[in-house]
């Protein structure tokens, strides 16, 4: 008998002694006070408290001008793939190894976690290995809830997703907070448009 | 890597306690810590009914598993993925080992993971010549000290950043007053070169979603993306009890258990893993390898009891108020998952005789059961192997003497009284050496002094 029948075979002997029980429903989210009513409230709150930045622009024309400025301090940049023409910088290309500054485009971002959605289509490395990491976020993309999220990238799953929440950091070392371990120390989501109007 | 066994635990907790009383200092304070933020974690939740509903989702999970077993197999395989079966820590290894000689593997990098722990990977590839780094800040601390993980989530917490400066200071070279900034920094820099040149990746699996395939990895550093994204191959660990049926119910449980373990409302980074990289995508394995590790679960989820700590989700909550935990760390313990889950899993895992006396390693004071966010009843787990442990006659002879004799004793109210008068006499006024159990008793603990006067005197005194 190989290891597959083995243990399903276990499994089922198991759960055959037992009491099935039913799934409870789905996840209501129960709080004693309600999330803000304005999802990049919330988003902003929770990003910000673990460290990370978040920066508002009306328009991608506005910015792509503040992209210009910050990414003229670094020597070079990795851009996701699916960074819209409109938001690259002026800025040599670098790969993702030697890049100071990372450009990222996200799927989204959840209010109720602090988190940007980022796609392995845009480009993993560029997600993890330069020490800044810009990601972009449109404005309509910014949900309550970690469940709306994952509800919206349920049919078109990349073979990664990243949730980002803040900058890169650990306690291991006698319990003191320190960032940039390994992934960015850095991290600026720019979230850009207004709400019902796109990008 | 150098442990002792479950068998050890109380000569070894007395040794740490006598000879490293900083370990007990430092695990005290960072468990404190982590069990502040939870608590006020929970406060901005309804933990309760959060607590309820994982419970109640677990508990489906585990009484359709083979259900969700074939789907989450399915959806892997249709994702591009290979999945492994195992009903042992050989098998578990072949597969790994297999990988390895196919792809001609030189090097490996590994994101935290307690089931590696359990099944001995880092000493199976380095007898196999494969170099392989920890990345985990805190795993990668303790790789080079040698020394197993402490918590299942702090894995070096028993260590002080003073330890942490001796050490980085001649393995990597930095000052002997570096800042935590600084030593984090030369760490990131000797692992930056070991992520990029890695042929293999291996991690955990703190969730899987049947309905979906998607492995769910729960970090702070970047390192578990990094060891999932960088290396041509990714091989992931996954006990066979850490599926989720549905992708919706991920969200909740993402969330739960970050809040149970450091108060975080998720970890900052997150991995939902579907299979190897895409034909549209620049990056990523070219090959994923799910291996699905039975290693004493099935035993487990047969008994009538115990199948319910299978809900665990190793958040660390348990370790964390345990006020047992507190004094040693994990290393007293013995193998790979310490405190209170530990000791109930350990007999699931290891046998029951391989994992005495761990059942009894708490005051049952019911700390754990009150923050498990999945309300696994730990105290009644404990003594349900205690039970079983003297029904199976494991524990000591003269234990169960002893036991028998007091239970003749209890139950004769006249000779309880004269048996009584006799144990404030002579024996326990030697600190209790004397007797057979009690010197087994007191050789790990503080020496046993009798009140000079019974309860029932007291009692008819009139106790003030």
């Amino acid at each position: 008998m190989n290891a597959r029948d083995g243990i399903l075979g276990r499994v089922r002997e198991a759960v055959a002694r037992r009491e099935r029980r039913e799934h409870p429903g789905s996840f209501q989210g129960w709080r004693p006070e309600p999330l803000p009513e304005d999802a990049l409230v919330g988003f902003t709150q929770l990003f910000e408290a673990a460290g990370g930045e978040v920066l508002r622009f009306e328009s991608e024309a506005a910015g792509r001008e503040w992209l210009h400025g910050f990414a003229a301090a670094f020597a070079g940049v990795a851009v996701g793939e699916t960074v819209p023409a409109a938001l690259r910088p002026d800025r040599p290309a670098l790969p993702p190894e030697t890049a100071p500054l990372g450009v990222s485009m996200a799927r989204g971002a959840v209010a109720e976690t602090g988190s940007l959605v980022l796609d392995a289509r845009d480009g993993r490395r560029t997600q993890l290995l330069p020490p800044t990491h810009v990601v972009f976020v449109r404005r309509d993309e910014v949900v309550a809830t970690l469940q709306e999220a994952l509800a919206i990238l349920r049919d078109d799953l990349p073979s990664a997703v990243g949730l980002h929440s803040g900058p890169s950091k650990s306690a291991d070392i006698g319990q003191i907070l320190v960032k940039g371990v390994h992934g960015p120390g850095r991290v600026v989501a720019a979230v850009v448009g207004t709400v019902g109007t796109g990008p | 890597m150098s442990r002792s066994r479950p068998s050890g635990y109380s000569a070894e907790s007395s040794r740490i306690l006598r000879d490293d009383p900083g370990m007990r200092a430092a695990v005290t304070a960072a468990t404190r810590t982590f069990d502040d933020h939870r608590r006020d974690a929970w406060t901005r939740i309804d933990a309760d009914a959060w607590r309820s509903w994982a419970e109640g989702v677990k508990s489906h999970l585990l009484t359709h598993l083979d259900t969700y077993l074939e789907q989450a197999e399915e959806r892997l395989v249709a994702n591009g993925a290979h999945v492994h079966w195992a009903e042992t820590t050989d098998e578990a290894l072949a597969a790994l080992g297999a990988v390895v000689d196919r792809h001609g593997v030189a090097s490996a990098v590994k994101g935290k993971s307690m089931l590696s722990e359990e099944l001995g990977v880092n000493d199976f590839l380095e007898a196999r010549g494969v170099h392989v780094r920890e990345t985990d800040l805190g795993e990668y601390i303790i790789q080079l000290l040698g020394e197993p993980p402490s918590h299942i989530v702090g894995p070096a917490i028993h260590r002080s950043v003073e330890d942490c400066r001796v050490l980085f200071h001649e393995r990597l070279g930095t000052a002997m007053d570096a800042s935590p900034d600084a030593l984090a920094a030369a760490a990131r820099e000797a692992l930056r070169e070991e992520f990029v040149t890695a042929d293999l990746g291996m991690s955990g699996g703190n969730f899987l979603v049947a309905e979906t395939g998607t492995l769910a990895l729960i970090e702070n550093e970047g390192n578990i993306r990094l060891s999932t994204s960088a290396p041509r191959v990714h091989v992931a660990f996954v006990g066979i009890e850490k599926l989720l049926p549905r992708l919706d119910d991920l969200s909740a449980f993402l969330q739960l258990t970050t809040r149970a373990a450091t108060g975080q409302p998720i970890g900052n980074f997150v991995s939902l893993i579907q299979g190897p990289r895409r034909a549209d995508e620049v990056d990523g394995p070219e090959e994923v390898h799910v291996v699905l590790v039975d290693n004493g679960r099935t035993r487990l989820l047969a008994d009538d009891e115990a199948w319910e700590a299978l809900r665990c989700v190793r958040c660390g909550a348990c370790l964390n108020i345990c006020p047992v935990y507190r004094q040693t760390g994990g290393h007293a313990y013995g193998w790979a998952y310490s405190g209170p889950i530990g000791s109930i899993l350990a007999p699931g895992f290891l046998g029951l005789e391989e994992s005495l006396p761990l059942p009894y390693a708490s005051t049952l004071c019911g700390a754990c059961a009150d923050v498990c966010p999945v309300r696994i009843p730990i105290p009644d787990l404990l003594l349900k192997w205690r039970r079983d442990a003297v029904d199976e006659k494991l524990t000591p002879a003269a234990e169960r003497l002893g036991m028998a004799a007091y239970a003749t004793a209890a139950t004769r109210p006249g000779l309880f009284a004269v048996g009584g008068a006799a144990m404030r006499g002579t024996p326990l006024a030697l600190g209790g050496r004397a007797l057979p159990v009690l010197k087994d008793w007191v050789g790990e603990r503080g020496p046993l002094v009798p009140s000079p006067k019974s309860f029932r005197r007291l009692w008819k005194e009139g106790i003030e």
